[in-house]
């Protein structure tokens, strides 16, 4: 059976899209699943930093499309997770070198090998948007809630479904829940209001993020991290098992603690 | 403390009005119709128009104007005659 395409995509840059490829793609990965993650965001790749894999590239998406290499000779593997990998992207390239009908193929073989193919797609609507998506099955967009984000992920949701790509889903990222409740913050129901497209999770704010990315090691390994919990309650999601969208928050550090002594 | 006293008298809490802004943005935006689309706007207006009097069919404009809490259509368009027994059975 051949496996999901899911583009991740935003919009504007700097919300969160390469952290919720990288800690989707490990939690699915973590539950048994085979995973690849490709960075689409040729020129200014991040995905491999992100996940701590940057000394390992030798080859590229750039290479695999051209003929320079086999798939598999790009691919790098993760470092704890061996059903987890990703595909570099050219950083010396500009976002021309690929066209949509060859990253349809590419995502096409891989989805006959792999459970679940990611793409991390670049900010902005341009030829590198065109290349991330035309392979893909589902989007996620990703905002966080302040008014740019929300414009851009509207935008890039008119644009989804325009190239015929029907099954659009919401992460709201960096919702900040003392801000909602002052009302200095939009809530996520009123972003799901304003982009009407149905909510796949929320991920509250967290210095956990910050923290991750330095060490390069995916949030969804650690186990006390409310973010953390948060991503793997998408990826349960996605992989279609029936966990709630808390309103705000999903696992925190006292469910943890609940979790630990008590077993349930 | 300075907050509290601007409340007090009436400021809306920021996330409303940014929700407010957007609600007003994002419908501009989408607005935004293709010159295609514009065009079947255009000739779907002519048709049930057309229903009830004779227009001038090149005489048609169609443009969206905006109001501080609103959006409007405004269509003008050339009335010829108007049909005495109008063609819709409606």
């Amino acid at each position: 059976m051949a496996g999901r395409t899911i583009v991740v995509t935003s919009g504007k840059g700097g919300v969160g899209k390469t952290t919720t490829v990288a800690n989707i793609g490990t939690a699915l990965a973590k539950k048994k699943h085979s995973v690849v993650l490709i960075d689409g965001d040729i020129g200014l790749r991040n995905l491999d930093v992100v996940m701590g894999l940057e000394n390992r590239i030798v080859y590229n998406l750039v290479d695999i499309i051209e003929g320079r290499c086999r798939k598999e000779q790009a691919m790098i593997r993760d470092r704890k997770l061996g059903n987890l990998c990703i595909i570099p992207a050219a950083q010396t390239r500009d976002k021309d070198s690929v066209q949509p009908e060859q990253m349809k193929r590419l995502c096409e073989e891989l989805a006959e090998e792999f459970d679940y193919v990611f793409i991390d797609c670049p900010a902005g609507i341009e030829q590198g948007f065109k290349n991330a998506v035309a392979g893909a099955q589902l989007a996620i967009v990703v905002t966080t809630p302040e008014v740019s984000a929300i414009r851009d992920a509207d935008r890039v949701i008119g644009l989804l479904e325009a190239s015929m790509l029907r099954d659009v889903h919401l992460i709201v990222n960096r919702l900040n829940d003392r801000m909602v409740k002052k009302g200095d913050m939009m809530s996520t129901e009123d972003i799901v209001a304003l982009l009407a497209i149905p909510l796949l999770g929320i991920v509250p704010e967290s210095e956990d993020v910050v923290v991750s990315t330095n060490r390069g090691v995916p949030l969804v390994h650690d186990r006390s991290s409310r973010a953390g919990a948060a991503f793997q309650g998408i990826a349960a999601r996605l992989n279609g098992e029936d966990v709630p969208v808390h309103n705000g928050r999903e696992l925190g550090f006292r469910d943890f603690f609940r979790k630990l002594f008590t077993g349930q | 403390m300075l907050k509290a006293i601007k409340r007090f008298f009436g400021e809306r809490p920021s996330g409303q009005e940014a929700k407010k802004r957007m609600q007003f943005v994002l419908m501009h935006d989408r607005l935004d119709l293709t010159p295609d689309m514009m065009e079947a706007l255009k000739n779907d207006i002519l048709t049930v128009l057309s229903r009830y009097m004779e227009i001038d069919t090149n005489s048609i404009k169609v443009d969206f104007e905006q109001g501080k809490e609103y959006t409007a259509l405004v269509s003008n368009v050339q009335v010829k005659r108007v049909l005495r027994r109008p063609e819709c059975t409606r």
